[in-house]
């Protein structure tokens, strides 16, 4: 298994909802895209990449092929996928720090959810309900979400400052470029490979692999 | 009702940083235990002169501070040793049974600061059954008041403090005499002049034989320190080191994030060993070596203290969030005016006064870090309530290096920061002869006291101090900690940022060096009274 | 669709896996699709590094549905704590129950840029031509996948296995791909630029930046950049 790539985490949870209550998470999922403030958390956190919430009716399980039997479930399932920085603690902590209504309001009306405070039931429930990844691929392992965002802003910033200063004097250039990296004064920070979060061997394994150059061949 | 702990069923040292009791001088001791039956009977020896929380001066609940502290603390492997149950000693925490040394990766102690250079006590810990550390003591002597404020008087007085330790010293080795073999002291511990020595002695660094609050770089040290539940001496120290609410007030933090068996900021009681009587009233102490680069830190600062506009001082200031020469917090001392401001403010305050000056502030009025730099030591350790922030403006036309707090985003503003804390103890070691070099024998050991070490100490450490994505800086570290990298292709760096509504740009810190290095340490629970009275006599049981 | 934010899409597919034997490596099918997979960590790279415009995907296989939970205290229980007339199998009847699942279901989650089409198709066909190979190593185990002849035929299918998400969060940005990777590269550079340029003369400086400007190539999105899945800088 391999839940980490680079500066990702890749979190799956699966969890039972009745399936009579189902519209009641849709609608709350509705509710929350029509009203962004409810992300607010979610958007101060800044944490992730993307992530997702899929309700699996009881009768909706993909059904391909006549051979295929059908399944027969009690429950509905709610699907949670999220891609962010940091380790599993931190992450699950975070949330359960800030934003733990807005937690509960997700989870709420899954069958016997154990609220996000205290900790340690909360804990429980998401270790018990996660699924492990066995292959995760992450198309920028050395940059965060923040990274992500800041990088947008430098580069329309940097080509606009390159744009206004063309026939700038000496001294407005050198204004503008004070400006520019006062603008940018959140948006400078390093891109190295992350702080170790995982000691399993395949981890430990491949940081040797990195410190040797062999991850992309990139020798040097 | 106001909480209430049971101060005299807590080691003194969780609750008092004994520095600012008037202890100046403390020796810190390691046993390796050869027989448990004697280790216990040694442990039971110790127990009956440990020092507790009790309230000192005169009164019915009260005692008087003692001559000479002693308290005691046990790594994973010395519980083993005196043979606590299995099934209580699986009830510690992963961490602390795998010790400081195997968490090196998710410490960042590498290069310089990796396990083969620590002090030989701590390089042979948990390598072989003999020289593997057991048991920790520390004694703490109390100065008495000098005769007068006169240097000489004061110096005799830091004598007699350093006396005091002796004397607690000697009665340490008696009792180690007592059990015949059953303990033995471990030395390696390297001294002024690469001797070593049985003992690890630390003290308030002097100016002209006056105990200071300074540590080896020049900073006012020991002001901010949690505060909690129940301690009965601090309250008059809450705002600005308890927790911040949402309506500007300060409250203590809860017990439960320090000690054991008391109920934490998430409403439950911390993850804990069992039965409840061995975990109730102790804690986890995270003791570290940490050796500073005087030479260094001097010549770093010297060079960009003539290039920043700001000028050496504030540099220096902008490091650690705090001026050398007072501790005064540059969140309200950020220029030479404001900083004129505070010292007469200073100056004409009374000792309540003064301490509120020094600890009572918010990053509220600095969230874009034009003041308080996001990578300064204070901020990165303790962000108070400024990790509720955002960029308001995604469209890069409006960017302008500005943050703002983000209002009701979280359930409560130090929702990021409240399960992060960590008590601070512990003095300066060694002393300083040439502050062009680095090598010698100088730094801090540092005691940081908390209920989950890797909630706590190790995120601290390894989040943000170590790395920088909380604060928008990358992989950008805390400036004075960081294992900054070694790598000429890796280079680390911090940016000081300025006032977005200035016209200056912010100053990079560029190819920090490592002003700080580790030399060794380990992971101790500190039990109670009531459980180190059940350790010596053998009668934990978890059954 | 809460499939789509802006242009980044939510695909989420669930594929059925027979529930054959793969009998001289003592092996079921699902099994080995874990394995397969498992081995992609020891490459070099991951293949998905050939898909274009791949932000983040990850694959599993789902053996069963869960229900852990807390071990009491539901509405019945408080009653029960109430009124003592409430019985204790009615109390115990609110405790969640097993649930099987009859297949077991590959896993694929990704997070993709689809453009303002909204449409996930010409990526999946993207997929398919650029790791077809690996592709059907997995697939190949999944009911009516042996109908998938082309690059058509697999998007139409996995699209019969997709699911639709009820909420899309995109914390980052829905830029394509390649932009989002020369930002980073740009990003990068210009702090350095920063560092080695701080204090310099005006003149120098400008004659620096232009140099650097010309260095990066702001509009070349195909190089300089970061390639996708790059674990080391260069
Ligand atoms: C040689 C190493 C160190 C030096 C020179 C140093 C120096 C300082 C100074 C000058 C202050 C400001 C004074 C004050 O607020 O008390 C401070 C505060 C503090 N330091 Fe350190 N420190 C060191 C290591 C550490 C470590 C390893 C930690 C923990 C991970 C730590 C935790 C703290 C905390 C919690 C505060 C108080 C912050 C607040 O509440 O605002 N220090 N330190």
């Amino acid at each position: 298994m391999s839940n980490i790539a680079g500066k990702a985490y890749a979190m799956n949870v699966i969890t039972p909802i009745r399936w009579y209550t189902a519209w009641l998470n849709k609608l709350i999922f509705w509710v929350a895209l029509q009203r962004p403030a409810t992300l607010k958390g979610l958007i101060t956190l800044s944490l992730i990449h993307y992530a997702r919430w899929v309700i699996i009716g009881r009768d909706q399980f993909p059904h391909v092929h006549p051979s295929q039997p059908r399944e027969t479930l009690k429950y509905s399932y709610m699907l949670f996928f999220s891609n962010f920085n940091g380790s599993w603690d931190q992450y699950v902590d975070s949330f359960t720090f800030a934003i733990p209504s807005g937690l509960d309001m997700f989870w709420k009306w899954n069958v016997r959810y154990s609220k996000s405070v205290s900790l340690t039931p909360f804990h429980k429930y998401i270790r018990y309900n996660q699924l492990d990844t066995l292959h995760y691929y992450n198309a920028y392992p050395l940059a965060t979400s923040n990274d992500v965002k800041s990088a947008r802003i430098v580069k329309a910033k940097l080509l606009d400052f390159d744009s206004a200063t063309r026939d700038a004097s000496d001294d407005d250039f050198a204004k503008q470029y004070r400006t520019l990296l006062r603008d940018l004064q959140h948006d400078l920070g390093d891109m190295y490979p992350t702080p170790i979060v995982s000691m399993s061997a395949y981890q430990v394994e491949r940081r040797q692999r990195w410190h040797e150059g062999q991850l992309d061949g990139s020798k040097h | 009702m106001t909480y209430q702990l049971d101060l005299l069923d807590i080691q003194g040292n969780v609750l008092r940083a004994y520095g600012r009791f008037r202890y100046p001088a403390a020796r810190y001791v390691f046993f390796n235990i050869r027989d448990g039956a004697k280790g216990r009977a040694f442990v039971a020896a110790l127990t009956r002169r440990v020092t507790t929380a009790v309230q000192w001066g005169e009164g019915p609940d009260k005692l008087p501070p003692p001559e000479w502290t002693l308290n005691v603390a046990f790594n994973y492997q010395g519980l083993k040793e005196l043979d606590l149950p299995r099934e209580s000693l699986i009830g510690f925490s992963p961490e602390f049974v795998a010790g400081m040394k195997d968490r090196k990766d998710i410490l960042g102690d590498d290069g310089p600061s990796a396990p083969e250079h620590w002090d030989p006590i701590w390089q042979h810990n948990r390598e072989t059954r003999e020289h593997d550390v057991h048991i920790f003591v520390s004694i703490n002597g109390l100065m008495p008041l000098p005769k007068d404020a006169k240097p000489a008087a004061v110096q005799a007085a830091v004598n007699d403090a350093k006396a005091r330790v002796e004397a607690g010293y000697r009665w340490l080795l008696e009792q180690v005499a007592a059990q015949q073999g059953g303990v033995a002291l471990l030395g390696g511990h390297r001294g002024d002049n690469g001797e070593l020595l049985d003992y690890q002695d630390v003290q308030a660094v002097l100016e002209n034989g006056v105990p200071t609050s300074k540590e080896h770089f020049g900073y006012t040290d020991g002001i901010g320190d949690p505060v909690f539940e129940g301690v009965p001496y601090d309250a008059e120290r809450i705002n600005g080191r308890g927790k911040q609410l949402a309506n500007g007030q300060w409250a203590p933090l809860a017990a439960g994030e320090f000690l054991l068996g008391h109920t934490d900021e998430a409403l439950e009681y911390p993850p804990a060993p069992s039965p409840l009587l061995l975990a109730r009233n102790g804690t986890y102490m995270i003791y570290r070596k940490l050796h500073e680069n005087v030479g260094t830190f001097e010549r770093y600062l010297d060079e960009h203290g003539q290039r920043y506009p700001g000028g050496k001082e504030l540099l220096a200031a902008k490091f650690v969030g705090r001026w050398r020469d007072n501790g005064a917090p540059i969140v309200k001392a950020w220029d030479d005016a404001s900083k004129a401001r505070f010292d007469a403010d200073y100056k004409a305050a009374d000792g309540h006064g003064k301490d509120q000056l020094l600890s009572n502030f918010t990053y509220d009025e600095d969230m874009s870090g034009g003041r308080c730099p996001f990578s300064a030591h204070i901020r990165r350790i303790n962000p108070r309530a400024s990790l509720e922030f955002t960029r308001d403006e995604q469209d890069p036309a409006k960017v302008c290096g500005a943050f703002s707090v983000s209002e009701g985003a979280f359930d409560t503003p130090g929702a990021l920061a409240n399960r992060r804390r960590v008590l601070r103890r512990g003095l300066p070691y060694g002393t300083v002869k040439d502050r062009s070099r680095d090598d010698g024998n100088h730094g801090i050991i540092i005691m940081m006291l908390n209920a989950d070490i890797n909630r706590q100490f190790e995120f601290v450490q390894q989040q943000w101090i170590n790395y920088g994505n909380d604060f928008k800086a990358g992989n950008d570290k805390e400036i004075l900690l960081g294992n900054h990298s070694q790598s000429e292709h890796f280079p680390s760096k911090a940016v000081l940022q300025v006032d977005p509504a200035s016209d200056d740009a912010p100053y990079i810190l560029p190819r920090l060096p490592r002003f700080v290095e580790t030399r060794g340490g380990e992971y101790f629970f500190v039990p109670s009274l009531t459980a180190l009275r059940m350790i010596a006599a053998g009668t934990v049981d978890p059954t | 669709m809460g499939n789509l934010s802006g242009n980044a899409y939510a695909l989420t597919v669930l594929s059925p896996i027979k529930p054959g034997i793969i009998a001289d490596e003592q092996i079921a099918y699902a099994d080995k699709v874990r394995s397969i997979l498992q081995g992609w960590n020891g490459l070099p790279n991951s293949p998905m590094t050939a898909v274009p415009q791949t932000y983040l995907c990850r694959y599993f296989v789902l053996d069963n549905v869960y229900t852990e939970s807390q071990p009491g205290g539901s509405a019945p229980d408080t009653l029960n704590d109430w009124l003592p007339v409430v019985p204790d199998w009615l109390r115990r009847a609110a405790m969640p129950a097993h649930d099987q699942l009859k297949s077991r279901y590959l896993v694929f989650s990704a997070n993709v840029y689809v453009g303002p089409s909204g449409d996930i198709a010409p990526y999946l066909r993207g997929m398919w031509q650029a790791i077809r190979k690996e592709v059907e190593s997995i697939w190949q185990y999944c009911y009516g996948f042996d109908e998938v002849k082309d690059a058509d035929g697999f998007a139409a299918y996995i699209q019969r296995c997709a699911l639709p998400a009820s909420l899309f969060f995109v914390g980052s940005n829905d830029e394509p791909l390649p932009e989002q990777l020369k930002a980073l590269y740009i990003k990068q550079q210009f702090a350095r630029f920063a560092v080695d340029n701080q204090g310099l003369p005006t003149a120098t400086l400008r004659q620096n930046f232009q140099a650097f400007m010309k260095q990066i190539a702001p509009h070349e999105l195909a190089t300089p950049t970061w390639e996708p899945g790059k674990y080391r800088l260069p």
